[in-house]
């Protein structure tokens, strides 16, 4: 029964650590669907959100039979309990994904200038490399890496602000319309991103059973 | 007061108060002859509170829980060091009456014990020891006490039939009632759920639960569950290697011991990883 119960939650943490794999990447097509223009890639993201929303769904089920049928206590408790948190975040974080794929076939057919695309597209790096170092954080257990994420998360916010000082900048009627639909995939991301840093503080709770809230983003 | 090396207590406990205490050991170590089974217990028991004592098998938590009302004093060549106060008076002082201090801090065992008489008589047995004669006082006093124990609505219409003739669980509470007729201040609970049905199980943990107000509760499981359910405090006794004395590795809110645990030792029992 125990071994069981080991092995479940070895495979839950492992399924969450999927779906933060499983976000990035849509995260990643959403932006470069954005860049590109590519509908055929947005589609694809807005599609594949159902699936990332049952694996979320799942877990949740499976850790609320775990906790009524095997009482799970102390650390084994913390787990079960921030992997379902982790899983509301990601739920959202693919919605927000889902947001700038629509973004993309809003702007479908036009295009702007290209600093608002290196923007966003500077803004995508960062992202990635703050979802790529959640993964981890949480894959290893490293608290010292989920207590940097803050850290890594702070330019983005900063990029968000510069791309409103470039849409001030823009005059046409046409340009702006579509320069609001970039403003908001540069918000989605942010909001992603800082979403991967309530992850960071669920997995520095369940690695040390202290509460701490992360200071810094916006 | 210095803290016991081996005892991790948790930050947040509440400030003590001389009131909010019931019983308080310092220091304690305790020897079965030449055999030192436990060594440096600093508790504090608190009042209108349930304290659950867990650990392995010979972690010596009943042997701590004996400790407090003298019952170890049968064992020839037993022996208790350190200090334990019972409001403030100590439990190993002269002139303190063992039978005194029994009466006062009542003792509950895993094995239901009635004796051999009726219900009724099991329950008025104390009062009468103490000198209550009238029979409508004992009258009074056995239906408050099956009351107290939730089982006064199952036995009101069989108070002459012998208590051995009840299920178990109801022995149990029996039990819980006779010590209850003489009002005791304490409560002591040596796994009094673990030979019992579910159903009185249950029943046992709601009365815990609606006595600790006026009556302090310690009580030693097994079932961790039971602790998390029952407890307001729980500490975790361990004797790392055989041969060597046991002590409280840490105590703490049970709240707090059973999500975040600051010993590893403890973590590793209440998850099931021990050994």
């Amino acid at each position: 029964m125990r071994e069981q119960f080991y092995q479940e939650l070895t495979d839950l943490h492992a399924e969450v650590v999927d779906i933060v794999v499983a976000v990035t990447a849509t995260t990643r097509s959403s932006v470069t669907s954005l860049i590109t223009g590519d509908v055929d890639l947005a589609v694809t993201v807005i599609d594949g959100d159902d699936v990332i929303d049952e694996r979320c769904l799942a877990v949740e089920e499976r850790v609320l039979e775990t906790i009524a049928t095997q009482f799970p206590v102390a650390r084994d408790l913390r787990l079960l309990q921030s992997l379902v948190f982790i899983v509301m975040h990601l739920e959202r974080m693919a919605d927000l994904a889902v947001n700038i794929a629509k973004a993309t076939r809003r702007t479908a057919g036009r295009r702007g200038p290209q600093t608002l695309y290196d923007l966003i597209q500077a803004q995508g790096n960062l992202v990635y490399r703050v979802l790529d170092a959640t993964r981890e954080a949480l894959e290893t257990r490293d608290l010292e890496l989920a207590r940097k994420l803050p850290e890594l998360d702070e330019p983005i916010d900063h990029l968000y602000k510069q791309f409103f000082r470039e849409l001030a900048r823009l005059q046409e009627e046409e340009e702006i319309e579509w320069a609001s639909s970039m403003v908001l995939a540069s918000r989605y991301l942010e909001r992603i991103a800082d979403n991967a840093v309530d992850i960071g503080e669920r997995i520095a709770y369940l690695i040390t059973g202290e509460r701490e809230r992360a200071t810094g983003g916006v | 007061m210095t803290p016991v090396q081996a005892t991790s207590f948790h930050h947040n406990l509440p400030h003590s108060e001389p009131g909010d205490v019931k019983i308080s050991v310092r220091g304690l170590n305790f020897w079965y002859s030449d055999f030192n089974a436990l060594t440096g217990i600093s508790v504090e028991i608190r009042k209108k509170a349930v304290t659950a004592f867990i650990g392995p098998s010979g972690c010596g938590k009943s042997t701590f829980l004996r400790c407090m009302n003298r019952m170890n004093d049968l064992i020839p060549g037993t022996r208790v060091e350190g200090t334990m106060l019972l409001d403030g008076a100590d439990i190993y002082g002269q002139g303190v009456d063992p039978v005194d201090l029994r009466r006062r801090v009542g003792m509950i065992f895993q094995q239901p014990n009635p004796f051999p008489q009726s219900i009724y008589d099991n329950v008025a047995y104390g009062p009468r020891l103490q000198g209550v004669k009238k029979k409508s006082d004992l009258d009074g006093l056995v239906e408050e006490s099956l009351k107290r124990a939730n089982l006064w609505k199952e036995v009101k219409d069989i108070l002459g039939r012998g208590g051995l003739t009840l299920s178990g669980g109801q022995q149990q509470r029996l039990c819980i009632a006779r010590v209850l007729a003489v009002e005791p201040e304490v409560l002591l609970m040596d796994e009094p759920c673990s030979a019992i049905d579910p159903t009185s199980v249950q029943k046992i943990e709601d009365l815990m639960a609606e006595l600790k107000d006026t009556v302090t509760i310690v009580i030693v499981t097994h079932n961790m569950q039971q602790a998390a359910r029952v407890s307001d405090y729980t500490a975790f006794f361990l004797q790392e290697l055989a041969g060597e004395p046991a002590a409280m590795v840490e105590f703490g809110r049970t709240s707090d011991i059973f999500t975040s645990p600051t010993d590893k030792r403890t973590e590793d029992y209440i998850t099931g990883r021990f050994g």
